[in-house]
């Protein structure tokens, strides 16, 4: 039986699990179809949960268990390599990085699942490279490799060859080269 | 093509092989994987799961009983 606590932590972590559904399947309805059979699976095998570990990582694994057993093969047919869900979800107009959100989600759905999947665990999601590892079954190492290779070939899907194609700099060190222009547009 | 390098070298990491891009571009791409991720959080979860774990508690409160 479920606990109170893992039913509270369930819920907590719903909108990560979404989230990370939703990079993984390139479409909303698709990633919400996981998420509830991640929620099922979950749920019915709440005693395997090893409290005091990690809810998001142990949900993670389900979740892309799941999506590489069932889903990959129906997302294939339905999949928009220009990342449809770019338009569908955004909300902000606010942003706070340097590249085009747009272009930046078109670029990210055109990536390899495998690399797509490490840059949102390890770059977004917050899970540890540790934790990214054992999600994958792979060495430590090999997370590392792969995040490094997703940068560079999503740099290349950007069109990403030299600091000057990433705008204006945000960081300190590179306020001397900061317009008045620019500073309007941070 | 890519595939076929990846599969081979999937067990042996060679970071220090690998190109390295500029940490500035590093920290673009950080940044902008970030605000993506941070959007799709924003949004509203759907009731449907919320209706579901309710379903999920019931069934199991019967059965328990």
């Amino acid at each position: 039986m479920a606990s109170d606590e893992f039913r509270e932590g369930l819920i907590a972590e719903l909108s990560n699990l979404r989230a990370f559904a939703v990079s993984l399947c390139g479409s909303v309805q698709q990633a919400d179809d996981l998420v509830q059979d991640t929620m099922l699976k979950a749920w019915g095998n709440s005693e395997k949960f090893q409290p005091g570990t990690s809810l998001r990582a142990w949900l993670f694994t389900i979740l892309r268990n799941t999506y590489y057993s069932l889903y990959r093969k129906r997302g294939r047919e339905v999949q928009d390599s220009d990342g449809t869900y770019a338009q569908r979800l955004t909300v902000s107009g606010e942003q706070e990085s340097a590249l085009d959100l747009a272009d930046f989600r078109i670029a990210l759905a055109k990536l390899s699942e495998e690399h797509r999947e490490v840059l949102i665990m390890v770059g977004a999601s917050g899970l540890s490279y540790e934790e990214a590892a054992e999600i994958c079954g792979v060495a430590v190492g090999t997370i590392k490799s792969r995040v490094n290779r997703a940068r560079v070939k999503l740099a290349d899907l950007l069109g990403i060859s030299s600091v000057d194609d990433i705008g204006p700099e945000r960081s300190t060190s590179a306020v001397i080269h900061q317009s008045p222009a620019d500073m309007a547009r941070t | 093509m890519r595939e076929k390098a990846d599969k081979r070298e999937a067990e042996e990491p060679e970071v220090e092989r690998d190109i390295v891009l500029d940490p500035r571009i590093q920290d673009a791409i950080g940044r902008s994987l970030k605000a993506h991720y941070d959007d799709l959080i924003k949004a509203p979860v759907p009731d449907r799961f919320l209706v579901l774990l309710a379903e999920l508690e019931a069934k199991e409160r019967k059965n328990g009983q």
